[in-house]
């Protein structure tokens, strides 16, 4: 082959990176920038994941091998040695999550009983649970949400982003290609719960798109979505 | 253990379940630590490396829920970047390569776990339609970690052609899967 076909049919900018993130071939400052990247830039994690996603096949010529037993307890070590006395850790997103569903105190219990029986399998999960990242589009508003299926009921957690004065989010479902169907305007706040109606129920379903948008204080008033969407993300069944 | 069973395990982690930890460690442990030892080619440090591996699984478990990746091929995407991030840090042992190569050839096992077998079917039949050396190089870096620097100097070519090689095969194996 020759150069010229190679600059022309190459890959180039952010999308070559990330396949060579993924691939394995930068180097040690590259792979260090690429890291930091990945944290603060939504569209680069995604190139990165669409590539990792591309090449993941080749991983079944890893063959298994059996870890010595001394792993798993220097693991239990470095994560729980400090946390004995309080084995539920508060911080992070997720641990804020379980609180509203209530799951803090069986996440305390289930792991009382990890730390008795540790052979025992985990308590069946809770039914019905999907969850979405409603990543930032062009703003910097980024919630998580848990979609309860057995209450009707979505689970917010506010990651980044504030609302502009007198402007409120609302939270918009929509399913193919319908118009989209408002959820209510989402209350302030670090976390917050919304009840979903049982008609709107039948719209939340795997694969379904929540989206944020931008409006007039106390909704909107068309029932379509007015303003800017600001984030956006698919359920995901778990 | 299903895929399904795996993702389950994953997001109670997230939500520091520390009886789904302990199973997703006992599920999926031996095929992550196949990953740290192929990459690593170190006993030791691939244990190191597997430790601190699961502390990222337990602490970023949250952001499985914004992959496309299968469960299983999310775990062992952390295990690899995070093998190849350690060997970026240090100069590689070349007495061991064989060792590792012996340790880690191609025993599938019984890791339905792993990715479906149509897809993986397919990526093999894309790697066939690159040139031998290419597919060969990619598979290279993509299984233990090579940099250009070091695929430069096993095909004696300079690095910036090494560069261009990959890319392009990459790009042309992305067309050739999206078909």
């Amino acid at each position: 082959m020759n150069g010229t076909d190679d600059s022309e049919r190459g890959l180039g900018g952010d999308d070559a990176v990330a396949a060579e993130y993924v691939l394995g071939t930068l180097d040690a400052d590259e792979r260090q920038a690429a890291a930091r990247r990945l944290d603060a830039d939504a569209a680069f994690a995604r190139l990165v994941d669409r590539w990792e996603v591309i090449l993941s096949p080749m991983a079944d010529r890893y063959g298994s091998v059996e870890a010595p037993a001394s792993a798993k307890q220097a693991i239990d070590r470095r994560l729980f040695a400090s946390t004995a006395s309080q084995p539920v850790q508060k911080a992070g997103l997720w641990s804020s999550l379980a609180f509203w569903r209530g799951l803090a105190v069986a996440a305390v219990a289930a792991a009382a009983i990890a730390i008795a029986v540790p052979l025992m399998t985990p308590p069946a999960p809770p039914a019905h649970m999907m969850v979405a990242s409603l990543a930032p589009q062009q703003s910097d508003v980024h919630y998580l949400v848990v979609y309860d299926g057995t209450k009707g009921e979505i689970g917010l957690s506010h990651v980044s982003g504030e609302r502009a004065s007198g402007r409120d989010f609302e939270l918009w479902v929509i399913e193919g290609n319908q118009q989209p169907r408002s959820l209510g305007v989402i209350p302030v706040g670090a976390r917050m719960t919304m009840p979903v109606s049982p008609e709107m129920k039948d719209k939340v379903a795997a694969g379904a798109v929540f989206a944020i948008s931008l409006e007039p204080r106390g909704g909107s008033t068309t029932g379509a979505p007015t303003g800017p969407v600001v984030a956006a993300g698919n359920l995901r069944d778990i | 253990m299903t895929p399904q069973d795996i993702s389950k395990l994953i997001v109670r982690t997230s939500m520091k379940d520390r009886g789904a930890f302990d199973v997703l460690y006992r599920q999926t442990s031996a095929k992550l630590f196949g990953v740290c030892l192929r990459v690593l080619n170190d006993r030791a440090e691939a244990e190191e490396a597997l430790q601190e591996v699961y502390v990222k699984i337990w602490t970023k478990a949250d952001r499985f829920a914004v992959s496309d990746l299968s469960p299983i091929s999310w775990l062992v995407a952390i295990a690899r970047n995070h093998s190849i991030d350690r060997i970026r840090q240090r100069r590689r042992p070349a007495a061991d390569l064989d060792e590792a190569i012996d340790i880690a050839d191609p025993s599938p096992g019984p890791e339905a776990l792993a990715v479906a077998g149509g897809e993986r079917a397919r990526i093999y039949s894309c790697l066939e339609e690159l040139e031998a050396d290419r597919a060969a190089a990619v598979r290279g870096a993509y299984i233990t970690g090579e940099s250009y620097a070091e695929l430069a100097e096993r095909y004696k070519v300079p690095l910036n052609t090494m560069r261009t090689w990959l890319r392009r095969s990459l790009m042309k194996l992305r067309e050739c899967l999206e078909r």
